[in-house]
């Protein structure tokens, strides 16, 4: 006859590894359709130009990237879409190069109709840490909703790891008792 | 190699869930967050710092829930503790975050935070130090005699001093087996919390010693209730970041399935081994982290002049993590060892359970 303690932990184990792999699958789902993404460049935090960072990482002073400003639904390698702070960001959008960056024109300037960019990354510190921060992120504003999302998701993922975690060691026999904390001299 | 689409890098990720794993090792045992170690090593996989940050926060949410799950299946928590001291932590978090703004803007911010946080590792190292190895060699005194010494042991006369302060509310902590006033728990909660918020990290290695040397829990419930204090001051930490678009959730799921492991290691790990052993542990790992700071101190006091000591910097913090699992592990094998009758190193019975 099965062990009841066993057949408790294999249900365990079975119920909360469904949970944890839809709770992974949804993540996954929501990062590969780009839901998520769309949520993090939500709207526009200052008046600049909305870019993608990625396009034109390797320009140099030598040899700039030149970004045609228009106003398109979605971003397609080097354009620029001039935003208002507020303005919801156009598709593929990732950063914001900001008016004051460009009339300080170290990193990027104007020329007609065109956006001329020469320094795409700076190097920055963190703890101690450096690292190339360039335009991603800048100036964008996530949406609100994006912060309960990741922490729902977080959240769910450590209860349904842990539980399912517990589940199998009980399914397999490894008895894990209460430790008692206060036999014996101390 | 994957590709980021929110980070906008290509990282491997074998990478990121190992380094879910040897920390998951190391926070499941002696109840911290690791951030000091996680946020460095993103850095070095090519993650922006803010980022760093961000996803190193919200894996630590996860984890920390994880390992709470298995610390609550083996008695390691009180929650009355837990929950009395979590408003004080959230209060004192945001109270070091100010500080640090304060400091920031007067121009201090680095050399202060370096020389601070150098001061008060060096300062617990030393005291959990020479506390543990006293309690150690009370255990193997009470051993000779032939007693049965139990799982905690320690000679630190600091928690009665607390406890006898009779200032209402009065709070009976169940499983610590304490009754302390609710001001002694919120002051600790709240000191504690403005160290975390002034050096940015969870906090972990300071609550824990302040747990068991200030309210007088076990070394064992100090931990576990720590990682519940770390589920809710993480978690504030996910929401601040995300809400900012600071956190790549696809790194974060791959650190928390190598956490998931670790945690798992970590946590069951504990209960192989004595109050003391997870002392020594937690000292090695202040220690470990006070030379890597100290290194960056030098750099930056040098005028950044000498690239060889950050990048020492770099190796110590990365090579803590491994070294700290390997430690726990020997530490795992060697108890095991023990139960079986096998040899152990003579340091080893005093500082893990027969059974």
């Amino acid at each position: 006859m099965a062990d009841p303690a066993k057949t408790k932990g294999t249900i365990k184990f079975l119920v909360w590894g469904i949970l944890a792999v839809a709770l992974v699958y949804y993540t996954w789902h929501s990062y590969s359709s780009g839901q998520m993404i769309t949520w993090y460049y939500w709207e526009a935090n200052q008046d600049g130009y909305a870019i993608n960072a990625d396009t034109f990482r390797n320009a140099t002073k030598e040899k700039p990237a030149v970004l045609e400003i228009g106003s398109f639904a979605a971003i397609s390698g080097l354009q620029a879409v001039k935003v208002k702070k507020g303005d919801r960001l156009p598709q593929n959008c990732n950063g914001i190069i900001s008016e004051k960056i460009i009339k300080e024109g170290k990193r990027a300037t104007l020329d007609g109709n065109s956006l001329k960019v020469t320094v795409p990354t700076e190097t920055k510190e963190a703890k101690g840490f450096k690292y190339k921060d360039s335009f991603k992120h800048k100036g964008i504003h996530t949406n609100p909703w994006s912060g309960v999302q990741n922490l729902f998701m977080v959240i769910g993922m450590g209860l349904t790891l842990g539980y399912m975690a517990e589940g199998f060691t009980d399914m397999m026999g490894i008895k894990l008792q209460k430790i008692k904390h206060y036999e014996g001299a101390h | 190699m994957f590709d980021f689409a929110i980070a906008g890098i290509h990282a491997p990720l074998f990478l990121l869930m190992l380094t879910g794993f040897t920390v998951g090792i190391v926070g499941g045992f002696i109840g911290v967050g690791g951030g000091y170690m996680v946020t460095p090593a993103l850095i070095v996989f090519g993650f922006p710092g803010y980022m760093a940050s961000g996803i190193d926060m919200t894996h630590i949410a996860g984890k920390a829930v994880i390992a709470t799950v298995r610390h609550r299946q083996l008695g390691n928590i009180d929650w009355t503790l837990g929950l009395a001291m979590v408003g004080g932590t959230m209060l004192g978090v945001e109270m070091g975050v100010r500080l640090l703004s304060y400091t920031k803007a007067l121009g201090l911010s680095g050399v202060v935070l370096l020389m601070a946080s150098v001061a008060i590792m060096i300062g617990l190292f030393l005291y959990t130090q020479i506390e543990t190895h006293r309690a150690q060699k009370k255990i193997n005194q009470l051993s000779s005699e032939g007693k049965t010494v139990g799982r905690e042991l320690s000679t630190s006369s600091l928690p009665k001093l607390f406890q006898s302060i009779k200032l209402y509310p009065i709070v009976r902590c169940r499983t610590a087996r304490l009754v302390i006033s609710m001001w002694v728990i919120v002051l600790v909660g709240i000191s504690t919390g403005v160290l975390a918020g002034f050096f940015g990290v969870g906090g972990g290695f300071i609550r824990v010693p302040a747990l068991v040397y200030i309210v007088g829990a076990t070394t064992h419930i100090a931990v576990g209730t720590d990682l519940l204090e770390i589920v809710v001051s993480g978690g504030y930490g996910a929401l601040r970041q995300s809400m900012m678009g600071n956190v790549d959730m696809i790194a974060v799921l791959f650190m928390i399935v190598g956490a998931m492991f670790g945690a798992q290691f970590g946590s069951i790990a504990t209960s192989y081994v004595r109050g003391p052993a997870i002392r020594y542990i937690l000292s090695y790992s202040l220690i470990l982290a006070t030379v890597g700071a100290f290194l960056r101190l030098v750099y930056i006091l040098s005028g950044a002049k000498f690239e060889v000591l950050n990048f020492a910097a770099v190796v110590f913090t990365l090579g803590e993590m491994i070294f700290l699992c390997f430690f726990i592990v020997s530490l795992v094998v060697f108890a095991v060892r023990f139960r079986q009758g096998k040899w152990v190193p003579p340091w080893i019975p005093s500082l893990v359970v027969s059974a």
